[in-house]
């Protein structure tokens, strides 16, 4: 039964890294129906900005000396900016000359794509193949909650992941910029006749996505501390299935199916030899899209976000 | 207040306007009127400066609001800026959301706590749209869908609404109503420029029109001239 619990608990780490990452795939396709598959190596490119961001600050080799608090403190804000900052500009020089010409959405998912292997081997040529390591930014303590081990790291993982999807969500149905992201979903024809600038609203959606890709990439650096170029691949997939499992297009989607997915895999993995783990687990995965060929929240209309 | 001179306009390769020139005076209703295809729908989608692929690029002549060239604004600018907007042919409501949620959207521009009173006076103009505020607007009737986008458009605090087929699909009853509320809101200031293939009704509320062929103006005039002229009637607008 502990042992159970155990896995729970890595289960809910390791669905809070999807459900981070998914609910920005989710975002972009609900707000422009497009799959922005460069979304994965955003969230690479997020735990590459935490390292140089934290590097730079913590003392004693830092420029800047700072304490480990404080350079989390600092680190977390700046890799969200700059992480939003490469979302935008992969939206501005990209994605919205393509759409603007009105080509078929298929060109920008495969541009998306293309945009993807971009950063990836952007990365390895500027850095190298060398490994980086995050530094330590917590001081690691272990709370025993009757024999389950949960470290404060874990808590805070997934305590992130919970207010992010409950900011989202507060977001998109209580606010009118949220509003507007909505109506773009529908109709972006009639948005510029309400006043309303079209581009604003697309560059918040994925300030909004790509700097939540940023603070996933954080914490998992911060969890599992060396990074390598594709390490936003696989994660990235990944998270785009569990998008889609819990219905693209809907925020708590996103949430259900990062979480879904963590759990058939962290299962998986404690009963069975862990080669099998990615094969039942997508197997699973299949039998429910079979069952809900739109996903668990999916509607079968158009009207998503 | 609007002055369009020689305007080119083009999808494409494909020019659909081949130089037109007319003239919107403040407190006027105007309409242009025509076949499908005409260009009706093309010159106000150039007017509000909407983009590309939906809607036409403007490759010569002027627009001039107020004097000034609105060529190089944006559209959500001519909406904030010059108090202009449009309710789009086929309605274009954002169905997703509700009918206030429409309605609050398009007062965008303005703070939320304004905005009440403005809704009011949309409800007070259309009281079906108030029984059914809290309704996602996909489940309007086609009439009611034509209400909220008239409603919507003023909500932008709009001075010149310009409206495209506003009488498209509606039952003779409910145009009728429709186009009675466009004659009030006009008496109360509002210009209006308007489009439609059913000329007659149109060229009974306006004042002027403009009678449109394959991307030319081929007839203009008073309203009550140009509905006394058999020959353009029978030519261009199906008798």
């Amino acid at each position: 039964m502990e042992f159970i619990l155990q896995q729970c608990v890595n289960a809910m780490q390791w669905g809070s890294f999807y459900a981070l990452i998914a609910l920005g795939y989710t975002l972009v396709y609900g707000v422009l129906r497009l799959i922005n598959f460069a979304h994965g190596d955003i969230f690479m490119v997020g735990a590459y900005l935490a390292f140089f961001i934290s590097t730079a600050f913590l003392a004693p080799d830092g420029l800047f000396g700072f304490s480990r608090e404080l350079t989390l403190a600092l680190t977390i804000p700046l890799t969200m900016i700059f992480t939003s900052l490469v979302g935008v500009t992969l939206e501005r020089i990209a994605y919205r000359p393509l759409m603007r010409r009105g080509a078929h959405r298929l060109y920008v998912v495969i541009t998306a794509l293309m945009c993807g292997l971009v950063l990836e081997n952007g990365n390895l040529a500027l850095l190298g193949a060398s490994r980086k390591t995050l530094p330590v930014l917590l001081d690691k303590s272990v709370y025993d909650f009757g024999g389950i081990a949960v470290t404060n790291l874990k808590l805070w993982v997934i305590l992130a992941a919970v207010l992010v999807f409950l900011f989202l969500q507060f977001v998109v149905t209580k606010t009118r910029l949220g509003m507007a992201m909505r109506a773009v979903s529908w109709d972006k024809f009639a948005l510029p006749l309400m006043g309303i600038p079209l581009d604003s609203v697309i560059v918040f959606t994925f300030v909004l996505g790509s700097g939540i890709a940023g603070l996933g990439g954080m914490l998992f650096a911060m969890s599992y501390p060396v990074l390598e170029p594709y390490m936003g691949a696989m994660t990235g997939w990944k998270a785009f299935i569990a998008a889609v499992v819990g219905g693209i297009g809907e925020i708590r989607g996103a949430f259900v199916g990062g979480f879904l997915l963590a759990f058939v895999e962290v299962m998986v993995a404690a009963f069975l030899p862990s080669t099998f783990r990615d094969l039942f687990a997508f197997s699973i995965l299949l039998v429910i899209l079979w069952q809900w060929p739109t996903g668990i929240f999916g509607k079968p209309a158009t009207s998503k976000i | 207040m609007i002055r369009v001179s020689n305007l080119k306009a083009a999808y494409g390769k494909i020019e659909a306007l081949h130089g037109i020139s007319f003239h919107v005076e403040k407190g006027e209703i105007v309409t242009l009127i025509g076949a499908n295809g005409a260009g009706k729908s093309t010159t106000l989608k150039a007017l509000m400066r909407l983009t590309p692929p939906e809607s036409p690029v403007v490759t010569g002549g002027d627009i001039q609001f107020n004097g000034v060239s609105i060529l190089g604004m944006d559209a959500h600018r001519i909406v904030a800026d010059l108090k202009m907007t449009l309710a789009p042919e086929g309605r274009h409501i954002f169905g997703n959301l509700t009918v206030l949620e429409n309605l609050q959207l398009a007062a965008w521009t303005r703070r939320k706590e304004n905005t009440v009173k403005e809704i009011h006076y949309i409800f007070d103009m259309f009281p079906r749209l108030a029984e059914r505020a809290r309704q996602r607007s996909d489940t309007l009737s086609g009439g009611e869908q034509q209400m909220l986008a008239v409603g919507r458009a003023l909500m932008t605090k709009c001075s010149v609404l310009l409206l495209d087929e506003p009488s498209m699909g509606l039952a003779p009853l409910i145009m009728y109503d429709m186009f009675r509320t466009l004659k009030q809101l006009n008496a109360d200031g509002l210009t209006i420029v308007v489009v439609e293939q059913n000329a007659r009704l149109a060229l009974q509320v306006a004042d002027r029109g403009y009678v449109l062929d394959t991307g030319e103006i081929v007839a203009e005039g008073l309203a009550e001239e140009l509905l006394q002229k058999p020959e353009i009637m029978a030519a261009y607008l199906g008798g």
